[in-house]
């Protein structure tokens, strides 16, 4: 375990990384050998590749918090190595987690998440102008600033193009579907795949259980099964080698083992008395789970050692927030990453997370034939069923966890924000009696601060005020 | 002991000192905001001080509140304006249930429980919709005065339909209809429509009677009757509405503080 825990600035971090060499640790050892890559060094040599965010964050002090960051900041090198070793590197678009369980099951594939890079605009404070590309696009500030990956593409400079985009449509979100039509108007082919709408079984119908307690037609799901048997057979084509059942079927069993410490690392993370892990490195913590930052193997290691360090300071009854911090479920994922360092400045604690992909953190059924499981989840994502459904999955979470508030943050442009936060507020504060706040988060917050500030600040007092009663 | 609250918002400073024993203002002041907030909020402190007879340390605690709380050097502490707003309004308002506060940057709506907690709140987006600074635009490009909205409103026959909310877009909406030739008194009519009905959306299901009505805006005549109007609830404006906020981290901190030393 790293010394007290507390959140630290990346000046402080550099002192803390030469305090850590001279103590001798060094990280991360699973890399150091087998000629993968090298994610070691400071925070700070990050702010070279233009991340000037990097200076407005806090971060967790711990060793496996800077392993962490480190291998999120250096996935765009991993991509370029992978690349020239003569990897094949696969774009998976939209569908959060489902396509990447079966490219990582190949020897020769390393799938990625394009749109990623709705992260750039704000890690990098605008200056990559990568918005500004999407405009001259066509694809406004109107739409989620996921438009951000069309700026990528056309500039090359954050991650290798793809020798292969799959992306799903169908229940997806309007502004996603232009944006990737846009990107594929621009001369880069993509494999689409639809998934539908996932509806209530009629009565007398055959119906299926997925994770996360959602239960759909049989014939939805044999349908994204059959439109999965075709993104392998692309994914076979691009590989030049074919995914048996036994193949797939350790891709998911190696998937599930990300799901499983993500699993152990959020009850931890959200339900020990003293928060044990800062809100910010729990949220990129829980990315992993969709793409795996382009290695799954590392990924595994990467979270193995988080979770042993939060499970020792759960142990030790040391956290890096005080015991009385306001317990808020937090809804959506930020555009602004220095939010989630926001809650916490103002009394906060995050004590449950719905950010769009909990079917990704789901155990995929290991006792099912391999298509017929990855369906099932895919079908189990929160955003292609109703509002309501996803709501009640919320509750579920709220209850368990005993959120005291809920905050849902919204994306700007996104279309399924437009009206999900209120029907979403509307159930839980039917079910709970507690508060429910929406906020707005851009890509870059600064102007915004301190409107944003008095909201997150009056939640917490909101919150304490209530306890008193 | 004497505790000051000062509510530092974007149009204007406000201060109130009160008499914890007595729970009494004694003491109050204004003045406009500006670019050197933290001096234009000590100046005007020791205005109030001054004027009133009042030595400053015999000012046992201050809390600062608002837009600008986090400027004011002289506050010893700081609260959000929604808690503020309800406990100034909860002690002008004893039975208060929804508060309704307009300002000049931004609009909420605080639902109360029975001992006059925040139960929850909802607040305007990021932009002017909805405020004060809405009317003031509106209130300029009409060539009008802010007092005069009021009775130009009531002697509307036919509200204009305002159909954008944002500031920018409705002072373009406004050229147009008096361009059309439509008069002063339908635009003002539909422009308070127009803001009361999005205060309104934001409230949701459940209002809880009786709503008070708080903040600069309420000081603007005919804005309680839209409110009324729009939610077909009988709304109340709240005793000395400008300074509610002020009154409420007065009071906060009298309760924090005088806690703190006993």
């Amino acid at each position: 375990m790293s010394d007290k825990p507390k959140r630290i600035t990346l000046e402080e971090w550099d002192l803390r990384y030469e305090q850590l060499q001279r103590a001798g640790v060094r990280q991360p050892p699973a890399v150091a050998i087998g000629g993968r890559p090298n994610y070691d060094g400071p925070l700070s040599r990050h702010l070279e590749d233009g991340d000037q965010r990097l200076l407005k964050l806090r971060y967790d002090n711990s060793a496996a918090a800077l392993r962490l960051w480190n291998f999120l900041l250096t996935e765009e090198d991993r991509l370029h190595q992978a690349r020239a070793k003569g990897k094949k590197l696969i774009g998976t678009m939209k569908d959060l987690g489902t396509v990447p369980v079966m490219a990582y099951s190949f020897d020769n594939v390393v799938a990625f998440y394009p749109d990623g890079a709705w992260w750039i605009p704000c890690v990098m404070e605008l200056s990559a102008g990568l918005l500004s590309i999407a405009d001259s696009l066509g694809i406004d500030e109107s739409f989620c600033p996921v438009r951000a990956m069309l700026g990528a593409f056309v500039t090359g400079a954050h991650f290798p193009v793809p020798d292969r985009l799959i992306c799903s449509v169908g229940a997806t979100c309007d502004d996603f579907s232009a944006i990737a039509q846009r990107l594929n108007s621009l001369g880069h082919p993509i494999f689409w795949w639809e998934i539908p709408h996932r509806r209530k079984p009629d009565p007398n119908e055959a119906a299926i259980n997925l994770p996360g307690g959602f239960r759909a037609p049989k014939c939805q799901v044999e349908f994204v099964k059959s439109e999965l048997a075709r993104v392998k057979a692309a994914l076979e084509e691009s590989a030049g080698e074919q995914l048996d059942e036994k193949k797939l079927s350790a891709g998911i069993k190696e998937a599930n083992q990300v799901r499983r410490y993500l699993a152990e690392l959020r009850h931890l993370a959200f339900t020990a008395e003293l928060c044990p892990i800062p809100a910010l490195e729990m949220l990129i913590a829980e990315m992993l789970a969709i793409h795996f930052c382009s290695d799954r193997r590392e990924t595994i290691e990467v979270l193995k050692e988080l979770l042993g360090e939060v499970k020792a300071r759960v142990q030790a009854g040391i956290g890096i927030l005080d015991a009385d911090a306001a317990k808020i479920f937090w809804v959506n994922p930020v555009a602004d990453l220095q939010v989630m360092n926001l809650l916490e400045d103002c009394g906060g604690r995050v004590c449950g997370t719905e950010y769009l992909f909990t079917h990704a953190l789901d155990a995929i059924p290991e006792d099912l034939p391999a298509l017929e499981a990855l369906a099932r989840m895919a079908l189990a994502d929160p955003m292609v069923g109703s509002s309501t459904e996803r709501a009640e999955r919320i509750c579920t979470d709220i209850r368990k966890l005993g959120a005291e508030a809920v905050l849902i943050s919204r994306i700007p442009g996104a279309s399924h924000c437009a009206l999900e936060g209120e029907v979403i507020g509307e159930i839980v504060q039917d079910k709970f009696d507690i508060p429910v706040l929406e906020i707005e988060v851009p890509p870059v917050t600064d102007s915004m601060r301190p409107t944003v500030r008095t909201r997150l600040e009056a939640l917490v007092e909101t919150i304490k005020a209530r306890r008193k009663r | 002991m004497i505790y000051a609250g000062i509510d530092a918002g974007s149009r204007t400073i406000k201060i109130v000192l009160i008499d914890a024993e007595k729970l009494q203002i004694i003491a109050k002041g204004l003045a406009d905001q500006g670019v050197e907030q933290d001096k234009l909020t000590s100046e005007l402190f020791e205005r109030v001080l001054k004027n009133n007879g009042i030595n400053k340390k015999d000012v046992a605690a201050i809390v600062a509140t608002g837009y600008g709380r986090n400027a004011v050097s002289i506050a010893d502490t700081t609260i959000t304006e929604i808690t503020s707003h309800a406990v100034g309004v909860r002690q002008l308002v004893p039975d208060a249930m929804t508060v309704i506060d307009i300002g000049g940057q931004d609009s909420k709506l605080m639902r109360l429980d029975r001992n006059g907690k925040v139960r929850d709140f909802a607040m305007n987006d990021r932009c002017a919709a909805g405020t004060g600074r809405f009317l003031e635009v509106v209130a300029q490009r009409l060539g009008v005065e802010l007092d005069s909205l009021g009775r130009m409103a009531a002697k509307s026959r036919s509200p204009a339909a305002i159909s954008s909310m944002c500031v920018v877009f409705a002072e373009t909406e406004i050229t147009g209809l008096l361009a059309d030739g439509k008069a002063r008194e339908d635009i003002v009519a539909g422009v308070q429509a127009a803001i009361a009905n999005r205060i309104i959306a934001m409230a949701g299901r459940n209002i809880e009677l009786p709503i008070i009505f708080t903040g600069g805006v309420a000081m603007v005549s005919g804005m309680d009757a839209a409110l009324q109007s729009a939610l077909g609830q009988n709304i109340v404006v709240s005793p000395d509405p400008q300074m509610t906020g002020a009154l409420g981290a007065a009071i906060l901190a009298s309760d924090r503080f005088n806690k703190a030393s006993g």
